[in-house]
C-alpha cells in the first residue's frame, strides 16, 4: 500500500521533472561533481592502498606468523603445550612449531640470534631454501645460518661451512658475576636470503636449546604457517582469541590499512567540501521551483492532498536529482580516476623507489563497488536532505493565499 | 430533502475591521443547482473557502452532510476536502505536467485507491465532459473551455457531496462559457450531483434553480 503510493508520487514527480530536464540536469550535475571528486579521491586512496598491500605480499613472508606470551588482564598467557596444540589445531594453519629463543655470542662477541626448534618445523613452518648444506639432524649440536648472519661470520670470523663454530653462552654464578660456557656448534648449513628476520637469525635443535637453557619445558613462541595470505587475519584473529600476541609481515599490512584509513577520510573530507555546492544548488533549484508553483500546491491541497502528501511529493523529485545525481557522479569519478592514471601516475611513480616497484605496473586508482554505492548513496541522501526545506516550505502554504497570488 | 450544507449565523472578519461574512444563514439540498451572485468583495470566495474547509470562520456554524465542521481539527479538514467536497476555479488550474487523463487520477492519489480504479473513473468522466479523445493531451495543448472541462471532471471523480466552482467562466469567451454552464447543469440533472457556483454574471443566474446574492457579507436574497 505503502510502497504503491509511491510509485504514484514518482509517477507524477517524473512529470514535474521531465517538463525542466535542463534544469534537473544542472542541478544534477552540481551535486555529481562533488560525488565525483569523492569517488575519484577515495578510489585513489583505495588504490595506493591496494598497491601498497601487494608489494608487501610479494616482499615478504606474509603467511608465517609467530604467536608468542602476552600479558592479559594482569596475567601472563605462557606458551603451555595446551596451547601449542591448540593452536596447531587452528583452522587454516598448515604446520606449527614451538620454538625456544637465546642470545648466545661466538668468541670474538658477534651477537647471535637463536631461536631453538624441530628440524621437522624448519622443513614445514619456516620453508628454508639452502644456499649451502642441508636441515639440522634431531638433537645434535648443529646449527643453520641465515643468509646475512653467515656472510657477518664469514666476513670477520673467518667461519665456513662446515666448520666447529665455539658459542659463548653466558651464565651466572652464585655470587651473580658471569661466567661463559663454551659450546661447539657444526655449521651443517647457510639459508638462502630471505628478506626477513630469518636472515640474522641462527636455527638450532630446539631440544638442544632448552638443555643448555636448562628448563627444558620452557617455550617462548610457536611459529605458524598459514595456508594462504587471504586466511592470514583470520589465523591472527584466532591467536588472539586464544590470549596470544601475534607477530609477523601482516604487521606492516596493519599499519597501512590504518594509515590509509585516515589518508582516504581526510581525503574524502576535502572532496566533499564541493559536495556543500551541490547541496545550494539543490536547495535553490528546489525553492524556486516550489515559489513557481506556489498555486499548483495550493489547488493541490484544496483538492485533498495533506502537507505529508506535498513533502512527498517534492521530496519524490528530489529524489530523482539525487538518482542522476548518483549515476553521473559514478561515472565522472570513473573518468576522473582514468586522468589520474594516465597523467598522475608517471608523477606518484617517479616519486617512490624500488620498494614501490609494483605501483608501475597496473592502475593507482581502484574503483571498488562500494565506492559507487556510497557515491549514490551520499546523492539520494544530500538531495532528499536538501530538498526537505523546499518541501516544508511548500507544505505550509496557505492554499487560499496560494490558489489567489500564486504565479 | 437532504441538506447538504447549512450555515448558522457563520461570520467572517479580517483584523477585525474587515467583514467578509456577517451572519450568514443558509442551506443547500441535495441535487440543488444554485448560483452565488455578488459584486467583488461582497464575500463570495470567502464564503466559498470556508465551506470547502480551506479557510475558517470567525464565528458561526457549518454542517455539511449533517455533520458540523471542526475547523481546528486539520486532519477533519483534509478529510472533508477529499471525500465531500469538489473545487472548481478559475481557469488555469490544471497542473501543468500532467496530461488530461492524469489530472482528472490527481485528487484520487490522495484519496490512495488503487491505479486501476482511477483510471476507470477518470476514463468515465472524460467521456462525459466529452474530452475522452483528449485523454493524453498536456493542459497546454488545450482551449480554455476544454480545460475547464478537465476541472469539472476532475473535481467529480471523488463522488463529492457538493461541488464549488468559483467563477468557473471567469476567463471565457460567451460561447464557451455556455457551453461549461450546460455541462454543468447536464451533469447536475443526470447524476444529482450538486452544485453551488460564484458568479458576477446575472443572466447565468437565470437558468439555476435558485440564486444566493450577497452584498457586503450578508445574504440579501
Amino acid at each position: 500500500m505503502i510502497f504503491d503510493r509511491l510509485i504514484d508520487y514518482l509517477r507524477v514527480s517524473a512529470h514535474q521533472v521531465a517538463r525542466k530536464r535542463m534544469r534537473v540536469f544542472l542541478t544534477a550535475l552540481g551535486i555529481a561533481i562533488g560525488v565525483a571528486a569523492v569517488v575519484g579521491t577515495v578510489s585513489l586512496g583505495e588504490g595506493v592502498r591496494y598497491q601498497a598491500v601487494e608489494a608487501i605480499k610479494e616482499q615478504s613472508d606474509l603467511t608465517l606468523i609467530e604467536a608468542t606470551a602476552d600479558i592479559r588482564g594482569g596475567a601472563i598467557q605462557f606458551i603451555t603445550p595446551a596451547k601449542i596444540e591448540e593452536l596447531a589445531a587452528v583452522q587454516h594453519v598448515e604446520a606449527s612449531s614451538a620454538v625456544v629463543r637465546e642470545a648466545y655470542t661466538t668468541k670474538r662477541q658477534t651477537y647471535l640470534e637463536v631461536v631453538g626448534i624441530d628440524p621437522a618445523g624448519i622443513e614445514g613452518v619456516i620453508r628454508p631454501k639452502f644456499l649451502r648444506g642441508e636441515n639440522l639432524e634431531p638433537g645434535s649440536r648443529q646449527a643453520v645460518l641465515g643468509h646475512d648472519v653467515a656472510e657477518t661470520l664469514q666476513r670477520y670470523e673467518g667461519v665456513r661451512f662446515g666448520d666447529a663454530v665455539p658459542i659463548l653462552i653466558r651464565r651466572y654464578d652464585e655470587d651473580g658475576m658471569p661466567v661463559d660456557e663454551e659450546v661447539t656448534f657444526t655449521l651443517v648449513g647457510v639459508l638462502q636470503e630471505r628478506d626477513d628476520a630469518f636472515d640474522q637469525v641462527m636455527l638450532i635443535d630446539r631440544g638442544v636449546a632448552q638443555e643448555l637453557r636448562g628448563d627444558e619445558t620452557a617455550f617462548d613462541g610457536v611459529l605458524i604457517r598459514v595456508d594462504q595470505p587471504e586466511t592470514v587475519f583470520g589465523v591472527v584473529d584466532d591467536v588472539k582469541a586464544l590470549g596470544l600476541t601475534a607477530k609477523g609481515a601482516f604487521q606492516q599490512i596493519e599499519s597501512v590499512n590504518q594509515l590509509m584509513d585516515v589518508v582516504v577520510l581526510i581525503l574524502a573530507f576535502f572532496a566533499g567540501v564541493s559536495l556543500i555546492v551541490g547541496v545550494l544548488m539543490i536547495v535553490n533549484t528546489m525553492v524556486t521551483s516550489v515559489f513557481e508553483r506556489t498555486r499548483e500546491i495550493g489547488i493541490t491541497m484544496a483538492i485533498g492532498a495533506s502537507p505529508a502528501d506535498v513533502v512527498h511529493l517534492i521530496l519524490a523529485e528530489c529524489l530523482y536529482i539525487g538518482l542522476i545525481g548518483g549515476v553521473l557522479g559514478d561515472l565522472l569519478g570513473i573518468a576522473f580516476t582514468g586522468v589520474i592514471n594516465t597523467f598522475g601516475k608517471p608523477f606518484i611513480v617517479a616519486q617512490l623507489d624500488d620498494t614501490f616497484s609494483t605501483f608501475a605496473e597496473g592502475d593507482i586508482t581502484l574503483i571498488t563497488p562500494e565506492i559507487l554505492v556510497i557515491g549514490m548513496a551520499i546523492a539520494i541522501v544530500l538531495s532528499l536532505a536538501s530538498g526537505l526545506y523546499p518541501a516544508l516550505k511548500a507544505s505550509h502554504l496557505n492554499p487560499v493565499t496560494a490558489i489567489r497570488t500564486g504565479v | 430533502m437532504e441538506t447538504i450544507i447549512e450555515t448558522r449565523h457563520l461570520s467572517k472578519a479580517y483584523n477585525d475591521r474587515v467583514t467578509a461574512l456577517a451572519d450568514v444563514n443558509l442551506a443547500v439540498w441535495k441535487g440543488e443547482f444554485i448560483a452565488l451572485l455578488g459584486r467583488s468583495g461582497s464575500g463570495k470566495s470567502t464564503l466559498l473557502n470556508i465551506l470547502g474547509g480551506l479557510d475558517a470562520p470567525t464565528s458561526g456554524e457549518v454542517r455539511i452532510g449533517g455533520k458540523s465542521v471542526d475547523f481546528s481539527d486539520r486532519k477533519a479538514l483534509i478529510a472533508l476536502r477529499r471525500e465531500s467536497i469538489g473545487f472548481v476555479f478559475q481557469s488555469f488550474n490544471l497542473i501543468p505536467a500532467l496530461t488530461a487523463q492524469e489530472n482528472v487520477e490527481y485528487p484520487l492519489l490522495f484519496n490512495y485507491r488503487d491505479t486501476a480504479v482511477r483510471r476507470e473513473r477518470a476514463a468515465d468522466l472524460l467521456s462525459l465532459v466529452g474530452l475522452a479523445d483528449r485523454a493524453h493531451h498536456y493542459p497546454r495543448e488545450m482551449s480554455g473551455g476544454e480545460q475547464q472541462r478537465v476541472a469539472i471532471a476532475r473535481a467529480l471523480i471523488g463522488e463529492p457531496l457538493i461541488v464549488l466552482a468559483d467563477e468557473p467562466t471567469g476567463n471565457l469567451d460567451s460561447k464557451t462559457r455556455d457551453e461549461i454552464f450546460g455541462l454543468m447543469r447536464q451533469v447536475n440533472e443526470e447524476r444529482e450531483t450538486t452544485f453551488l457556483i460564484v458568479t458576477h454574471e446575472r443572466e447565468l443566474g437565470r437558468r439555476t434553480d435558485r440564486t444566493i446574492k450577497l452584498l457586503d457579507g450578508s445574504v440579501v436574497a
